[in-house]
């Protein structure tokens, strides 16, 4: 048998693996031109379900305003709030929101200092998931607020009624927080646009053009702004990691810093913060996997970037576990009356069949995720992580309502339900968010362009012992 | 001045483009006379060029600095302007202070981070400049200014590394 022939299956074998990562490592085959136009067509195309899904969405967000509306004319009272009671479902989707925004930074800001590529197609989805959640977040104290016309109380302002911000109150750094955080996750999806806001200013005419020539702000793409642009972000990422801790930890001490019985815990703020992250990470692996599907961008959100999503979902996942059985424990233990009697509504109780789904919905995708095929299987995913956000929404009400319906008086016990006033304003956000995300994803190019391609240049492919693998350079 | 020209090559690889930087360089067109265009950041000194001084770190240093100053006025000065007495705690306890000053700080250093940036790159600027479209479908645009006494010289230095659309920049609106 000649050399030749010998080295044929090799051959074979090799080319097969090349084929295998050019595809893997994100279109290394296609010229920049074909991955700019892959990423803008499906920004032009908006069928028939785009509109009846906006149609939809916007009935829900009209409703909603309604039923503000109705709030703020006749008052707190049409809500299911009352003593004792006084932080109901507007606070629990508070805090569901602020805890889904939790997943923009995590990848971006997170992944991009540890270089970690994989992040590359999904940093602006989960960025822009962190603004719009954040943004719906930050309805809620207004709303709560009830006069809400009174909103501007809240700024430092010298006035002649003598009031000023208590700064001593957890409410006011929450408000400064998430302010600083919107302020924050909103800059840094902007920041890391404009090259992607340059390439669909050369690619388009119109009103598309004029929006993007707008926000590329005169983009050249000169060395120099590069390296200015690169080292912006790198100070972004840093800094918006205290920050991406601090929001949620004062979002938690809003609730642990009273003496209110299963609030007034020190775990609660690296409890809350992992609880947000969990949520945060599911919920935008569902976005992923339905974004994919309506806008064909399967070439860049493949199964290797599911799969690397869901074993961090995985990690959050059994971290969550962690902190929930090590604060359970404690008060479980310490058999406090008041206490032991909200365990019992809970294990039990009245409110057993809210804490057998937050326990249920939160535990068995981490089982379900160990399995990688159901990581990499977009259907299977979502309806994993879907699951899991229903858990934490269950979760968020267990610990904002179910434990102020018990609390050191016991003539002072009471229980709640929602009226319809409030449902609709929590569909409104949720109806919102989708809303701002849909069209976002029509607007604003959805895979990151420019990420992809500088990756692409970081990647070579070398020969260990049989295999050809790809490494990637050490670049900045 | 009439004896400046200005030129615009395109390359289609970044070898290319850094090999003609390389021989512009050797047949004396300085450094500040060169500027790339490219649609992806590449590696510090890939094309063969220095990188500039960056005032950013300090801009944002600035900006901490007065973000906290001011979280510390709110925080620490404010409770003494209009008195609240609350749950037996001072009127400037350390734990409040000390989140609201840090989150003060951090918002400054994110407004001065991103103001800063976009004063370094001197943004937004949208009248005319030398720009080509091509360069975010792939190409590296090279634009240079050079004496026109150089031009043949240039030329050849251009073409013996594949440079295409050799010419004078269009300035676009941008």
């Amino acid at each position: 048998m000649s050399e030749a022939t010998t080295n044929q299956p090799q051959q074979e074998a090799h080319s097969d693996q090349i084929s295998e990562y050019d595809e893997r490592l994100l279109l290394a085959e296609r010229k920049d031109w074909e991955i700019n136009q892959a990423v803008l067509q499906p920004m032009f195309k908006t069928g028939p379900g785009f509109w009846v899904l906006v149609a939809i969405l916007s009935s829900v967000v009209i409703w909603g305003l309604y039923a503000w509306g109705y709030l703020i004319n006749w008052g707190m009272g049409t809500t299911g709030k009352n003593r004792p009671v006084y932080w109901a479902l507007f606070i629990t989707t508070f805090v569901f929101w602020v805890g889904i925004s939790h997943a923009g930074t995590m990848i971006s800001a997170v992944l991009r200092l540890l270089k970690a590529d994989w992040r590359r197609p999904i940093t602006r989805g989960a960025e822009a998931m962190t603004a719009f959640a954040l943004m719906m977040a930050g309805l809620y104290p207004l709303i709560h607020l009830g006069r809400v016309w009174k909103f501007y109380w809240m700024i430092p302002y010298p006035n002649n009624r003598y009031m000023w911000p208590n700064f001593q109150s957890p409410l006011m750094w929450d408000l400064v927080a998430i302010f600083t955080y919107l302020i924050g996750s909103t800059l840094y999806l902007y920041l890391a646009l404009i090259p992607d806001m340059a390439m669909a200013r050369d690619h388009t005419s119109g009103w598309r053009f004029k929006l993007y020539r707008g926000f590329a702000l005169g983009w050249r793409g000169t060395e120099a702004e590069w390296h200015k642009l690169h080292r912006a972000l790198g100070i972004f990422s840093i800094a918006i990691i205290p920050i991406f801790l601090s929001v949620h930890s004062i979002v938690s001490w809003d609730f642990a810093v009273t003496i209110q019985p299963r609030w007034h815990s020190t775990i609660f703020a690296p409890y809350f913060v992992i609880g947000a992250v969990y949520s945060g990470l599911a919920a935008l692996a569902s976005i992923l996997v339905i974004v994919r599907r309506s806008m064909r961008l399967q070439e860049f959100l493949r199964a290797e970037h599911f799969d690397s999503l869901g074993k961090l979902v995985l990690v959050a996942g059994m971290a969550w576990v962690y902190f929930w059985f090590a604060g359970f424990i404690v008060e479980w233990y310490g058999n406090e009356p008041v206490v032991r009697e909200l365990i019992r509504e809970e294990v039990s109780g009245r409110m057993a069949p809210l804490f057998y789904l937050q326990m249920g919905a939160n535990t068995i995708p981490i089982a379900l995720l160990v399995f990688k095929r159901i990581r990499t299987s977009p259907g299977l995913l979502l309806a994993t992580t879907l699951l899991i956000n229903i858990g934490m929404f269950t979760e968020r009400a267990l610990i904002v309502i179910g434990s102020l319906q018990r609390n050191d008086l016991p003539f002072n016990w009471g229980n709640y339900s929602p009226t319809w006033v409030e449902i609709s304003i929590v569909a409104m956000t949720f109806a919102g968010f989708a809303l701002l995300y849909t069209i976002f994803s029509r607007i604003i190019p959805f895979v990151p362009v420019w990420e992809i391609k500088e990756g692409r240049l970081r990647y070579t492919m070398r020969r260990i012992g049989r295999l050809l693998v790809p490494t990637a350079a050490e670049i900045e | 001045m009439n004896n400046i020209v200005s030129l615009m090559a395109l390359f289609y690889e970044s070898t290319d483009t850094a090999e003609a930087i390389d021989e512009l360089h050797n047949i004396g067109i300085p450094d500040d006379n060169v500027v790339v265009l490219t649609g992806v950041p590449y590696p510090k000194g890939a094309l063969g060029r220095q990188l500039e001084w960056l005032a950013l770190p300090y801009i944002v240093l600035a900006g901490a600095l007065t973000g906290m100053l001011f979280g510390l006025f709110l925080a620490v000065i404010t409770p003494h302007l209009y008195r609240l007495d609350i749950g037996g705690h001072p009127q400037v306890g350390f734990p409040p202070a000390a989140v609201i000053i840090f989150v003060f700080t951090m918002m400054a250093i994110i407004v001065s981070t991103f103001l800063g940036v976009l004063w370094e790159m001197n943004f937004p600027r949208y009248g005319p400049a030398p720009y080509h479209k091509l360069v975010t479908d792939g190409y590296l645009a090279l634009l240079l200014e050079y004496p026109a006494t150089m031009d043949v010289q240039v030329h050849q230095t251009l073409e013996s590394h594949n440079a295409l659309h050799i010419g004078e920049p269009e300035r676009m609106a941008l």
